[in-house]
């Protein structure tokens, strides 16, 4: 007996956004990233095309990090006052494909340090890798307006994926990204509509759709990633039907979420029985990320070196093992 | 310390009403009992900031609030509800905070009707002219040896012969047996008999000498949340002769039901129960009375009366119970009421006339959807249908003559003009329509042609439109910075200027604000969400609908157009939408008028499918889809999108 093929074919497909630009494109990244392209279901590759590889972004900060976990900090402990040597060592010695460089120290709470700082260290991690770069504001809307214009206007042609727009404050920005040359980052509280509201009204003021990645403030493994994995799930879905609105690609904050759980984080003495805890803070974060991707994530925003390898490896067999 | 009650004279202005008070009372209770009307949304809980008045004298304990801005804190202002007196106290109420007198727009256009019958609000609707009460002149041969038939048996068969009915199901009370005999022969055997309906059974209410027929009258009522709305009409010829429209005086215990029931709730033992159907049938009370005066009657000759409402007025004119309207599983005391004498709860007409109820649905859908449905014949359209009544609660009904289904959302009571900063209902100086041109200036219609004191339902609807259409805000109801001057700062944030102070009749701006847009935004998405989730549960698509009735107390006007551009109704197009106006005092009317009609009425109640929205996982999801403007699915508004795109640079 014949069996019926049974394979959907969707009619959306997932649009391309590209970061980084050559010298040739009026940057000087030697490596680019697409994102996107995939009409089918994540990983249900024999129904179509499942698109770009997903990436993984190493975080970056520009103030020495007070709360991490010393887990955490032990691969970073040289170059935790250096972004620039910071980012090196992600791309070269972890293997980040991009670097999100986050810009904690203009925060009011955080140093409130001037725009001009911050231009300085964006210029020096462009300079100090070859990869494309997130940039992330310090998510106070009323710094974030003042800085991010100076700091997307030293990085134009590079292509950078700013990061972040909101409901209530996403103009500045979105200007920015159109002038300088930028994709954005645009963000929603885990809800499929008000994501899909906030790029209706990023592109009413004349920002193309095909340079928004969609961002629903992750939830980490225990904390909200059901949640989290439905609504990019539903994005997915929508996208594949035909929705442009959400047919973009998908950005997830993996790390940072994992690390704040106290299962990452809580030292050997704290929880004994809890496993060691250089072995747990970063299974914690691989697992989040790995279940993320199967809800179609397109980068993974990640801390540790451990579970940035182990993600790859994953990623890896996704796209080889179909045997 | 010994116990020392004070008590304290309050003197309120302009209305120059005394009350004494004991130490302790808030200002608004003191307000309550002094009858003067302080506008009140949350029920005296300081969050609505609407209960502002001025203490003129007299020292008070008035805790800080941010509902009052600091030139409002220096002029005096104070919350009535949280403001409680040390002293004699001087208040005046501003006008603002006062209820104004002055009528209340009505429209309920009944349509032209043939003779015997009468007309419902949509063209070739008719009922035939039947009243529930109706006068029959009767002419009998008297008695002799040969037909000894008694008295009683003689004008039953008389009856039964003129109304078709069996004899069984006519009944009448002990003294009209008693008056009889000397009645009919002091009339000659001429004499005019009042019937009334009873549930299956007709009562003869009494019987007067000769042929009184055409001296009937009834009084048909809308018992809305917000206004109450009654008719007078001449049952005989079917005409409605006048109308009266007033507050409802419940507003003062919040300007929604369920915080009624909790107040009502929450004293058993002092009775606000009872306190609550007092005050509505003062009401109606009050409209009948002026009714009568103004038309030469008394109101002793009023043989009738049809009530509309929903589910929760009925219990609270009733005196029923209403705790667990608001409680799952939402069980209401009774859908169906029993025709009552209207003496009963206190309603002062003759003593004999009957009280007549719109049957309910449910407890979110009661006899102002049952009726209103009635009024545009609802359950006798071939089309697929979908009638609205926008109030406190938005009811929706989807459906034809083969099948309906119902739903209650609970939209606020923004379009009535309340939970907004100017907002007022539709009443003269209300701003009832509105236009922003290109440069940013206003047009503007005022109802009674004055200078406007705040804005009704239809006139936010046209502003919402425009201010998206004029791009002063964007799709999500935020004011856009710098597109004009008329967005400007405030305290709150945002805002945007209606009218300059010298031209409103307050003298102060008249202005939108942000929070006022959120709010008819949440409201329109309510009812959006409402219809979606009823659509879906059926399988249908809005473009499925041939025809929308949109009623409601919007005014005598609204831009079907801009109802669309909010996205409050489906895009389709605008012909098919009717605004019918108030279609539960006509459905009132209807019943009144015509057994047919009321009959009608009962058979839709028992009819309509209740889709409970609350159960509902869809609704939800809808509600945050339409909160957006017009919504987040531009495929389900592609005309709308593509007007406001003209005005937004092209994407590359």
């Amino acid at each position: 007996m014949e069996i019926p093929n049974i394979v959907e074919r969707w009619s959306g497909e997932v649009t391309e956004v590209t970061l980084g630009a050559t010298k040739e494109e009026g940057g000087t990244r030697k490596k680019i990233i697409k994102l996107g392209g995939a009409n089918c279901i994540p990983y249900i590759d024999f129904e179509g095309c499942p698109g770009h590889r997903p990436v993984i972004a190493m975080d970056v900060l520009d103030i020495v990090p007070e709360e991490w976990p010393e887990v955490l900090l032990e691969p970073f402990k040289e170059v935790v006052s250096s972004p620039r040597e910071w980012a090196k060592k992600c791309v070269e010695e972890y293997g980040a494909d991009l670097i999100c460089l986050k810009l904690d120290s203009v925060h009011p709470d955080k140093g409130n340090k001037s725009a001009e700082e911050a231009v300085k260290t964006v210029q020096s991690v462009l300079q100090a890798v070859e990869v494309p770069l997130i940039i992330w504001g310090c998510d106070d809307p009323r710094r974030d307006n003042e800085v991010m214009p100076r700091v997307s206007q030293a990085a134009t042609g590079e292509r950078c994926l700013l990061a972040s727009a909101t409901q209530d404050n996403y103009k500045t920005l979105a200007a920015l990204c159109l002038a300088d040359g930028h994709n954005l980052v645009t963000q929603a509280p885990v809800d499929v509509n008000i994501q899909k509201q906030v790029n209706i009204l990023v592109t009413d003021t004349g920002f193309p759709v095909d340079r928004i990645v969609m961002f629903q403030t992750t939830g980490a493994l225990g904390y909200g990633i059901e949640y989290v994995y439905s609504i990019q799930e539903r994005e997915r879905l929508a996208a594949l039907s035909g929705d442009k609105w959400l047919a973009l690609p998908i950005l997830c904050n993996v790390g940072y979420e994992s690390w704040r759980a106290k299962e990452a984080k809580a030292r050997d003495e704290e929880a004994p029985g809890w496993g060691l805890a250089r072995e747990r803070g970063p299974l914690w974060e691989t697992i989040t990320a790995v279940t993320l991707l199967q809800s179609g994530a397109d980068i993974l925003r990640m801390l540790h070196p451990k579970a940035v390898k182990a993600v790859k490896k994953q990623i890896e067999a996704l796209y080889t093992n179909n045997a | 310390m010994p116990k020392d009650n004070h008590t304290y004279k309050i003197h309120f202005l302009p209305e120059d009403k005394l009350v004494d008070i004991e130490e302790g009372i808030t200002v608004l209770e003191a307000a309550h009992k002094a009858e003067v009307y302080i506008s009140s949304i949350c029920g005296g809980v300081a969050t609505c900031g609407k209960c502002k008045v001025v203490v003129e004298e007299g020292r008070v304990d008035s805790p800080y609030t941010p509902l009052l801005a600091p030139e409002e804190v220096a002029k005096g202002y104070v919350l009535a509800c949280q403001t409680k007196a040390l002293s004699d106290l001087l208040i005046s109420v501003p006008p603002e905070t006062r209820l104004e007198e002055g009528q209340i727009l009505v429209t309920t256009e009944a349509k032209e009707a043939r003779p015997g019958m009468v007309g419902g609000l949509v063209p070739g609707l008719e009922y035939s002219h039947d009243p529930l009460v109706k006068k029959l002149y009767i002419e009998l041969a008297p008695p002799t040896m040969e037909d000894s038939l008694a008295d009683y048996e003689r004008l039953r068969l008389a009856i039964m012969l003129r109304e078709g009915i069996k004899l069984e199901c006519l009944v009448a009370e002990l003294g009209v047996l008693k008056a009889m005999p000397r009645l009919l022969r002091e009339s000659h055997w001429r004499l005019t008999a009042t019937l009334a309906d009873w549930a299956g059974t007709r009562e003869i209410l009494g019987l007067e000498p000769g042929d009184t027929a055409k001296n009937l009258w009834g009084v048909a009522v809308d018992v809305g949340t917000t206004t109450v709305v009654a008719q007078l009409l001449d049952m005989a010829s079917a005409r409605v002769i006048d109308t009266e429209a007033s507050y409802n005086s419940q507003m003062k215990w919040g300007e929604d039901y369920i915080q009624r029931i909790i107040y009502a709730t929450e004293r058993p033992t002092s009775g606000g129960l009872d306190e609550m159907q007092r005050t509505i049938v003062n009401d109606i009370n009050e409209l009948i009375s002026a009714l009568t005066l103004r038309n030469g009657l008394r109101p002793e000759e009023i043989m009738a009366l049809c009530c509309s409402g929903n589910t929760a007025m009925m219990h609270f004119l009733l005196g029923l119970d209403p705790t667990l309207i608001r409680k799952e599983p939402y069980i209401p005391t009774a859908n169906s009421i029993p025709p009552l004498r209207a003496r009963e709860l206190g309603i002062d007409i003759n003593k004999k006339a009957p009280l007549y109820c719109l049957p309910s649905v449910a407890a979110y859908v009661g006899g102002d959807i049952t009726g209103g449905a009635t009024a545009i014949g609802l359950d006798q359209q071939e089309a697929l249908c979908l009638f609205i009544d926008i109030g406190t609660n938005g009811e929706v009904v989807l459906g034809n003559k083969d099948w309906m289904v119902c739903c209650s959302a609970s939209a606020g009571p923004s379009f009535e003009g309340s939970g907004v900063r100017h907002g007022m209902r539709a009443a003269p100086g209300a701003i009832e329509r509105l236009k922003i041109t290109e440069d940013f200036q206003l047009s503007y219609k005022v109802i009674g042609n004055r200078n406007p004191r705040g804005i009704c339902g239809s006139g936010l609807l046209d502003s919402i439109s425009a201010l998206l259409c004029s791009g002063a805000i964007n799709k999500s109801g935020k004011f856009v910075r710098g597109t004009t001057p008329r967005v400007r700062e405030s305290e709150e944030g945002l805002e945007f200027l209606l009218v300059e102070g010298p031209k409103s009749a307050t003298g102060g701006d008249i202005v939108i604000t942000q929070a006022d847009i959120s709010n008819l935004i949440r409201s329109k998405a309510a009812i959006y969400a409402a219809i979606s989730t009823l659509l879906e549960a059926m399988h249908m698509k809005a473009t499925d609908i041939q025809r929308v009735y949109l009623a409601g107390g919007f005014g005598s006007y609204l831009d079907i157009h801009n109802t669309i551009t909010i996205g409050m109704l489906p895009e389709m197009p605008p012909e098919r939408i009717h605004f019918v106006g108030n279609s539960s005092l006509a459905g009132s009317r209807l019943s009144l008028l015509s057994r047919e009609a009321f009959s009608n009425v009962k058979e839709i109640a028992s009819k309509m499918t209740y889709f409970d929205l609350m159960a509902n996982p869809h609704f939800m999801e809808e509600f945050i889809s339409a909160n957006f403007l017009p919504h987040t699915n531009p495929d389900e508004f592609p005309t709308v999108y593509q007007e406001l795109s003209r005005g937004v640079k092209a994407m590359d």
